[in-house]
């Protein structure tokens, strides 16, 4: 029960309420009796599948129920329908699942039915394309998971949704879209993580394919996090992504000036955890990947500037004192 | 040390034990797809706090080989609903602990389970084709604890776990997702099960497993969310294996699971003042269980079954939890 408030009724109040809920339950109990009867013995009609929908309406988690209505539309309706009746009783499921969803948006077996209904789109056999029907279907997709992504924008079910349907549409949307909508996404609300997950996931394929040149276009993100890091510099999103541009610190200038950068964003947030942690960070890759550039003396000073960092750590941020005193222990032993 | 506060261990068994008797609630139906997992969840949390016999043993065996599907040699999670893998799993998971494996067919429902992995490596959840990396954990751990991993091809199995790892260190629930505290979970889990923990990029993900703590001691599952009682387990058992728990502050996280317990009716809900539920029930009472929690018995993290069971089958992995503390 996620989210559902306890609240204490007096005996009277639930025994009206359970009297209330007895017509319900009867109704619900019939209805799955029924609806089971007719499964077990292999009815696969009109009326069988129009239960289904009853049951369904009232309980979209029944996930046997699912299962047996894709089997009366495989075996028992699909089998004696023309192809456009077909993509219309798949329509009918799209759009009754909609509704399903502004309800329960996290029920799987919701957003697993959709997948199947589009799986089974068939061939258009009027138009000129065949794949009419499914371009058609896939476009309206997106645009419902976006509808689902306005209502809750970290709603993973809905990402992994979306990264579904880019991936199937027949006609492919570019990358360069997709990463237009993650920047809408970020610039309404920079804690988004899923959003910047997102993001990365397209630059590494627009970057792999070059589409995109990647030292450009590295240096905008660098520019955009840094934005997000002066608006919350509590905001852990944007120091995850930070580090993911970073990435293993193979590049030591790169290490260096982000350092200052956030150094800097340090002496005007003097407690910011996320700055004193991520320079952490950098300065022991700096350590670890870049040891024969250094001078004794830089070495020395960067573990010494760990330290100093790594002890207020401990008092700002107490809970997670044992990881901070592993990180020293390690930087003692650098 | 601060004295902990109590967890009401007597009013919690009360109210795993009252969870049969709803029949006449409609909640009590709406979740009959739930049933097995349920009870699963009863069992293990009554054995941690060890009360495993407060509920019915044999009625409870009864009830699990009623949901049996023969035909395709799976567990329903209800009797005449489909078998998929998680109920298959959680029946395995109960058989087990209720010394009643002998009741198993073996070599059917290791057929079933096999015949659901796909040629990605992922497993699906039944034969209308649903992927996630929590079915794949699923097959993993249902093989597991038959006796039946030498049938897995465990190199496919861990190349998809390997496509599911994220620059932050976490797993999602497919390739592309985003890391989740529960995908973190399965993935972590199922790695230590198949010893291929050199998969994981410890420290990062270890760091982004503390980073789940907030201010008031509960977890979150991902970045910038609120926290729930559920993932006191999910991250703790990715912790144990890692052998980090020691990461967050316990005594944070112990004061957030027991404040979420109804002080009335007992069971624990997903956050305090919320109705309790015997899912985040059992998931706080195996939170507080790795935490050191003293008076309850120890669950494997892994397995999320109790520590002697799995010890008796020869299957415990190299975690560690919190020493039990002494009341």
């Amino acid at each position: 029960m996620h989210g559902v408030q306890r609240v204490r009724y007096s005996r009277e109040v639930l025994e009206a309420r359970k009297q209330r809920e007895q017509a319900k339950l009867k109704e619900y109990l019939a209805l799955t009796e029924e609806v089971l009867a007719k499964k077990k013995s292999g009815e696969l009609n009109r009326e069988a599948f129009d239960l289904t929908t009853r049951v369904l309406r009232l309980n979209p988690e029944f996930y046997t129920v699912w299962n047996y209505r894709r089997n009366i539309l495989l075996h028992g309706i699909f089998p004696s329908s023309s192809p456009s009746e077909i993509n219309d009783l798949l329509s009918d499921d799209l759009s009754m699942t909609i509704a399903f969803l502004k309800q329960h948006p996290k029920v799987y077996w919701i957003w697993n039915h959709r997948r199947w209904c589009l799986e089974n789109v068939p061939d258009c056999p009027t138009d000129g394309d065949p794949h009419a029907w499914r371009q058609a279907n896939w476009n309206k997709e997106l645009f419902v998971v976006e509808k689902m992504l306005d209502a809750d924008a970290r709603n993973f079910l809905a990402w992994n949704y979306r990264r579904y349907v880019l991936a199937s549409m027949t006609l492919p949307r570019s990358e360069e879209s997709e990463l237009a909508y993650t920047t809408r996404k970020i610039e309404a609300n920079f804690s988004n993580f899923s959003a910047w997950h997102q993001r990365s996931k397209v630059l590494t394929s627009l970057w792999e394919s070059g589409n995109l040149d990647p030292v450009k276009s590295r240096e905008q993100e660098f520019d955009l996090v840094k934005n997000a890091m002066y608006t919350d510099p509590a905001d852990q999103s944007v120091w995850i992504y930070h580090a993911w541009l970073i990435g293993r610190g193979d590049d030591a200038g790169l290490l260096r000036r982000e350092i200052d950068a956030i150094q800097e964003l340090l002496d005007e947030q003097p407690d910011s955890k996320w700055c004193m942690e991520s320079l952490v960070r950098y300065k022991r890759l700096l350590l670890q990947n870049h040891t024969s550039i250094l001078e004794e003396k830089e070495r020395s000073e960067l573990r010494e500037e760990c330290l100093r960092l790594l002890s207020q750590l401990k008092e700002y941020d107490p809970q997670r004192r044992r990881r901070y005193d592993e990180l020293e222990e390690s930087v003692r032993n650098t | 040390m601060a004295t902990l506060p109590r967890l009401n261990i007597p009013l919690h068994v009360k109210y795993i034990q009252s969870l049969g008797e709803n029949k006449d609630d409609l909640v009590y139906h709406l979740t009959a797809h739930l049933r097995m997992n349920a009870i699963y969840w009863g069992l293990t949390a009554l054995c941690v706090m060890d009360h495993k016999d407060a509920l019915n043993r044999d009625e409870m065996i009864e009830f699990v080989m009623s949901c049996w599907d023969e035909e395709a040699g799976g567990f329903g999670a209800h009797p005449d609903h489909d078998p998929h893998i998680l109920p298959t799993l959680s029946a395995i998971q109960i058989l087990t602990i209720q010394g009643a494996r002998d009741r198993i067919n073996v070599p059917k429902v290791t057929n079933f389970i096999l015949s659901l992995q796909q040629p990605s490596g992922v497993f699906a959840g039944d034969v209308f084709g649903e992927i996630d990396t929590r079915f794949l954990f699923c097959a993993v751990l249902a093989l597991s604890l038959l006796g039946q991993l030498d049938q897995l091809d465990v190199e496919k199995t861990v190349s998809y776990i390997r496509r599911c790892r994220n620059f932050d260190g976490g797993f999602g629930a497919v390739i592309g997702a985003e890391s989740h505290a529960a995908q973190v979970f399965v993935c972590v889990g199922a790695l230590a099960v198949l010893d291929r923990l050199d998969e994981i990029d410890q420290e990062r993900l270890a760091f982004w497993l503390a980073e789940r703590q907030l201010p008031n001691g509960g977890l979150n599952g991902r970045p910038e969310k609120l926290e729930d009682v559920c993932y006191s387990f999910w991250v703790l058992s990715a912790l144990s294996i890692l052998k980090k728990v020691s990461w967050i502050d316990a005594d944070k996280l112990i004061e957030f699971i027991i404040s979420a317990e109804d002080p009335e009716g007992g069971g624990i809900a997903d956050r305090p003042g919320d109705q309790p539920d015997v899912f985040h029930t059992q998931f706080g009472v195996a939170g507080l269980s790795i935490l050191g929690y003293p008076g309850l018995l120890d669950l494997d993290p892994v397995y999320c079954m109790p520590a002697s069971v799995i010890e008796s089958l020869g299957l415990r992995k190299d975690w560690e939890a919190l020493p039990r503390r002494v009341a």
